[in-house]
């Protein structure tokens, strides 16, 4: 695997417009696609983080504003380079209209805002999904030798079928299963939701932004990020002792903006000392679509 | 609430213009506050016997410009016109025409005080027919007089001396501008009891007392009052009241009581209040008092019930209990508010005014029974009052309910409530069961 | 093995709860707290008469009428407490500035409280702790509440917009600012009363905590029912005349319907938990409306009560409060107070035998059900508790005898006082005895306080 060093945070409205460029130009000159992922780990070294975003980070999420950074912040700190491999002109996938599946983070220990951050992102598993083609993002944060955050977010890239890689039909869509829980927490998110976490990931993925700008890329309304939903969730989950702790989300229908979440959070064994994890799951309260389910646990 | 009418008849042009159409002129009243003169100039004592020296020894010691006989165009403050001595009603004309002759003298907001004693049935016949004399000459005066002043008198019973407490108190509350609205009236002196003051203007201190109805009004006019003259004053009205009875509280300092007077535990509560609190009670003034007017022909049950109720029947409850009660014992002081319309009969009143009748017979049967702890009890009759109450009336009927009187106006809320705090002061020990009416000499009732 | 050691400790609490804490301290005996009266204005249903008041207005009123009910004018108090759940940014000293306005001397201090519902409760519990430790002599607690007049904020946008242009030195980075100003924010936020962790209202988590009791609608619709018939009933004997001062010229609680019944409370359909289905058993006559208003406590010790001639009505003797955690769905937003009582009455040596009255406050007849049968149920006493049997079982016949918030309605921070005034009385009359207060609170809280007959 080779690797390249970034000499900073790329700017995502710049990987965003390559993006679209790229994809312009595929649709043009039907360019041919690679059918593995490449094998190039970009990298940057030493970032610190703007305090100012990190709080308003905080506030956005209902964080407690501490010197710690939240385990979805760092996704949102690092998300830059895992899209810098993404708009590598090897990179077999197109980018703009591709799904976030689910995330998996290990957050091994509490980051003080002031602590260097290493940051490296691979590709893996490139393989099939009844829809199109899905792959995981690996995304590895390092304070000098010390790994301590570690994510791996799933994508799809709907109706993308790359030759040699099986479709998976098979897999069930668990939809119709779901009986909602009682609520623990309802959401109700404005329309602004998705500028408003735009401003302080940087995620300007423009089917958050505005009903228009998502109608043009096959959306009915603008959508909540993913990331904002986990993150949120997460800031409501994972207890204030945990300081080390994985947490899972799996993404189910998304959430239309504007819209209203419910939303119930479960301890996993409330009677014990220790902290063992909580279980989560998110639906709307109308249509009783799921829209994520996951946990938070103890390392 | 305001009489425009006395305002404009008193100022600038509309007062020469008034004076020229003839039209009634009611004057400013000399009304009484802390530091007032007792009197406004030199009084005159005219006539006779003990009554006379008393009044003149009693108002030099307060430090008066005194005179016995009238000097030619001298202005007076007020005249006491000494009649206790007569015999025959030959001896009335002496003394009545000094006075006469003296009238023109007298200032704007000046005194006629007659002192006389009673006819009775047992008196000699001229004794009697003199003293009687006395009744239609002090009110024909009083009709007579202009420019804000009265004319009173002071009765005083066969064995009560003319330099008991309570013809001093009388004396003293006729004189002073706290009778500005009390005109045409007798009060009966009935016994020797009684003591002065130490402080004349601050006569109630270290008392305790009670005022019903107090939330607004003549009510909260007698709480002021009372406190003005140095009493701790509970204040009760009934619950729906209660914001405007805290307000009074909080501006005299007192303490309010939510209570509706009708409960059948009302004078414990109060006697509970006032001891718990106070540790004493001396005064109570049941001036509650509510008013359903209707034709007896289209009476219902329970406005003429409701009437019956809290104007006299929780007067007799509350007292019965308090004076069962061993807690209000101490030269108790109970004053009642009745009505003129109790006295005249009104059109549209039977019940108030059954009610207010009611009152006075309560209050002359009661004073026996207080007699012997040195108690008293009496009634005040209002006559035309300007409160909220009747600024509701049409115009035109208070316009002629203001004027129909020697005064010529309405009173006010603390006109009823000077006379209240008079009869509530120990000055006053020596009167009981008595009514008296402060009314500006209605013609109503007279 | 959890529960036995749980087990231990809850003996230890009771052994050594023997002896009263709250009535000893380094010095020997520790002196009392006591209650001498109360005084509140009518509570009024939101945006009736007193749509235009203050929550200054009203403690000011509330405050006059008790000072003109027990002769306080002008008198320096030690210290008055109070506070308001819903509160504008300007009523930043709104004790002191209603202190300020009222009868009361200008040189007594105060300070503003807020725990939520409970706000009203811990004033009264901070100042008789204040005067059993000899640190002032006489207090009055309180609390007032208004959504007919709650603060409306500026959006975040403009917010910030407006700070920045503080801010900023010159013209041109005023008008910088002033740019980043968009529409949208012009729109107000208005206050919610949903939980800011959860996004759920009250009613919404009573909701939840209702069902998984299983209380019945019509058990819920009784409750509502005596609630309503007890108030009546206490207003036609005269009990509030001390209590209560008439304001905005009402003299009575206007959400009180002396004349409900159950078959008028079954016709409301529900308002919360209507996901629930079946379960969903609250409704606008068993849930307490919005209501503004505002109530006092007066406290102080007994010498002081004495020197004056002021009546004593009850000792405060202890408090407790408790907390639980609802974010993740551990517990019931509102069933803290469970948790808090046992460990008060452990603390003082007492049973739910060893009380007179319950004054259990109404947010929803759910909540008080929901209490009344988690300590009722072993299991929960055992796993929850710590207790090696039910907490116990309140009398009905002791519980908000004089009515509560479902009738008197629910001015977030003026229940507590309305409560304490109400119950030190009933103990005063009764002459003997002890009472139970809890009151439940936003944010999974709650505050627990005994009271007994003087």
């Amino acid at each position: 695997m080779s690797s390249v060093r970034l000499p900073e945070i790329p700017s995502l409205s710049r990987l965003y417009l390559a993006a679209a460029g790229a994809a312009a130009k595929n649709r043009v000159t039907g360019g041919q696609r690679r059918l593995s992922l490449p094998a190039v780990r970009h990298e940057v070294h030493s970032v610190t983080v703007d305090v100012e975003r990190l709080t308003q980070y905080q506030h956005l999420l209902h964080e407690p504003a501490r010197d710690v950074l939240p385990s979805g912040f760092i996704h949102a700190v690092a998300f830059p380079v895992a899209m810098s491999v993404m708009t590598d002109e090897d990179f077999p996938l197109p980018l703009l209209g591709m799904i976030h599946l689910r995330n998996h983070v290990e957050h091994s220990r509490p980051i003080q805002f002031t602590e260097p951050l290493d940051i490296a992102a691979w590709p893996e598993n490139l393989s099939g999904h009844r829809a199109g083609t899905q792959m995981d993002m690996v995304v590895e944060v390092s304070v000098g030798a010390d790994l301590v955050w570690r994510g791996v977010s799933t994508y799809l890239a709907k109706g993308v079928y790359l030759p040699g890689i099986d479709s998976l039909r098979d897999e069930q869509d668990s939809r119709g299963d779901f009986a909602p829980p009682a609520p623990t927490a309802q959401w109700r998110l404005g329309l602004d939701t998705g500028r408003s976490y735009a401003a302080v990931s940087g995620d300007f993925n423009p089917i958050h932004l505005s009903g228009v700008a998502a109608k043009a890329l096959g959306m009915r309304r603008s959508i909540a990020h993913g990331m904002y939903l986990a993150s949120r969730v997460l800031a409501t989950a994972r207890p204030d002792g945990a300081e080390a702790f994985n947490w899972d989300i799996e993404f189910g229908a998304p959430v239309f903006l504007p819209g209203t979440v419910a939303l119930s959070v479960k301890d996993r064994n409330e009677r014990q000392e220790q902290w063992q994890g909580v279980d989560y799951v998110a639906w709307n309260p109308r249509s009783s679509r799921k829209h994520f389910s996951g946990s938070v646990t103890a390392m | 609430m305001g009489d425009k009418y006395l305002n404009l008849v008193n100022s600038g042009i509309t007062k020469d213009l008034a004076k020229r159409l003839g039209l009634p002129r009611p004057a400013h009243l000399r009304r009484y506050h802390p530091g007032a003169p007792l009197v406004t100039g030199p009084v005159l004592v005219v006539g006779k016997g003990a009554g006379a020296d008393a009044a003149a020894s009693t108002l030099l010691d307060w430090n008066l410009d005194v005179r016995r006989h009238s000097g030619p165009k001298e202005k007076l403050g007020a005249i006491v016109l000494a009649l206790d001595a007569i015999e025959h009603p030959d001896d009335l004309a002496a003394p009545v025409l000094e006075t006469g002759a003296a009238l023109k003298g007298l200032q704007p907001g000046g005194r006629v005080i007659s002192i006389s004693r009673p006819a009775t049935a047992g008196d000699p016949t001229a004794v009697a027919a003199a003293r009687q004399g006395v009744d239609g000459l002090l009110r024909s005066i009083a009709h007579e007089l202009r420019g804000g002043a009265t004319g009173n008198g002071i009765l005083l019973t066969d064995g009560v001396d003319a330099a008991a407490t309570s013809v001093t108190g009388a004396l003293r509350f006729f004189l002073s501008g706290r009778s500005a609205y009390v005109d045409g009236q007798f009060l009966l002196v009935g016994s020797g009891k009684g003591s002065v003051p130490t402080d004349w203007e601050r006569p109630l201190a270290g008392q305790v007392a009670v005022v019903t109805g107090a939330a607004r009004g003549i009510g909260a006019a007698i709480a002021r009052t009372l406190r003005r003259d140095g009493a701790d004053v509970v204040v009760v009205d009934v619950p729906a009241a209660g914001d405007h009875l805290a307000d009074v509280a909080n501006e005299i300092g007192g303490t309010a009581l939510q209570l509706d007077i009708t409960a059948d535990d009302a004078g414990q509560r109060i006697l509970d209040h006032a001891l718990g609190r106070y540790g004493r009670l001396d005064i109570v003034i049941h001036n509650a008092g509510i008013t359903r007017d209707k034709l007896l022909a289209n009476m219902d049950e329970s406005k003429w019930n409701s009437v019956l109720a809290v104007n006299v029947a929780a007067q007799l409850r509350i007292n019965e209990q308090l004076m069962s009660s061993g807690g209000f014992n101490k030269s108790p002081r109970i004053v009642s508010l009745a009505s003129t319309s109790g006295i005249a009969g009104n059109r549209g009143q039977t019940n108030y005014a059954a009610s207010k009748a009611a009152v006075i017979g309560m209050v002359r049967a009661t004073a026996p029974l207080l007699a012997n702890q040195d108690g008293t009890i009496n009634a005040v009759a209002p006559g035309f009052i300007e409160t909220e109450m009747t600024a509701r009336m049409p115009l035109a009927t208070r316009e002629v309910a203001r004027r129909l009187n020697s005064l010529q106006q309405g009173g006010r809320p603390a006109d009823v409530a000077e006379t209240v705090a008079f009869l509530a002061g120990s000055s006053a020990g020596g009167i009981s069961g008595q009514v008296l009416r402060v009314c500006g000499q209605n013609l109503v009732g007279a | 093995m959890d529960n036995s050691s749980g087990n231990n400790i809850q003996q230890t609490a009771a052994t050594s709860g023997q002896q009263n804490p709250a009535d000893t301290g380094a010095s020997g005996v520790r002196r009392k707290a006591v209650v001498i009266g109360g005084n509140r204005i009518p509570f009024a249903r939101t945006g009736g008469a007193y749509a235009r008041s203050s929550n200054q207005d009203m403690l000011t009123a509330a405050l006059d009428g008790l000072v003109a009910r027990f002769g306080l004018q002008d008198e320096r108090i030690g210290e008055v407490a109070a506070g308001a759940v819903l509160k504008h940014s300007r009523d930043f000293n709104l004790t002191r500035e209603s202190v300020l306005g009222s009868a009361l001397s200008a040189e007594t201090p105060a300070y503003d409280v807020q725990q939520a519902c409970a706000t009203g409760l811990e004033t009264v519990v901070g100042l008789a702790n204040k005067i059993k430790l000899g640190q002032i002599e006489s207090g009055i607690a309180g609390g007032v509440d208004t959504a007919s007049d709650a603060p409306i904020a500026v959006s975040e946008g403009l917010r910030e917009v407006l700070l920045s242009v503080s801010r900023a030195k010159s013209l041109k980075e005023k008008l910088t600012a002033v740019s980043k100003l968009r529409p949208k924010d012009l729109a107000p936020d208005a206050p919610s009363t949903g939980e800011p962790r959860t996004g759920l209202s009250m009613g919404e988590h009573q909701a939840l905590t209702t069902a998984h009791w299983e209380i019945s609608r019509e058990a819920q619709d009784e409750l509502a029912l005596a609630s309503h018939r007890n108030l009546a009933a206490a207003y036609g004997r005269g009990f509030f005349d001390d209590l209560v001062t008439p304001y905005r010229g009402l003299s009575k609680d206007s959400n009180m319907r002396p004349d409900t019944t159950m078959e008028k409370l079954a016709k409301l359909s529900p308002v919360f938990g209507k996901n629930l289905g079946q379960g969903a058993t609250m409704t606008a006559g068993n849930s307490t409306p919005l209501t503004d208003g505002a109530s006092t406590v007066l406290l102080g010790s007994e010498d002081y009560a004495r020197s004056r001639n002021l009546p004593i009505l009850a000792d405060v003797v202890d408090a407790e409060a408790g907390a639980v955690d609802f974010v993740h769905g551990k517990e019931g937003l509102l069933m803290a107070p469970v948790y808090a009582a046992p460990r008060l009455l452990a603390r003082n040596g007492l049973t739910l035998e060893d009380f007179d009255f319950f004054e259990i406050h109404e947010a929803f007849a759910g909540t008080v059900l929901s209490t009344l049968a988690a300590w009722e149920d072993a299991g929960f006493c055992r796993t929850r508790l710590g207790l090696d049997k039910p907490f116990g079982k309140v009398d009905r016949s002791k519980l908000n005898v004089n009515g509560s918030s479902l009738a008197a309605g629910h001015p977030f921070a003026a229940t507590g006082g309305r409560i304490v005034a109400t119950l030190a009385k009933m103990l005063h009359e009764k002459g003997s005895g002890r009472g139970l207060i809890s009151v439940c609170a936003a944010g999974g809280q709650g505050v627990v306080a005994i009271l007994e007959a003087r």
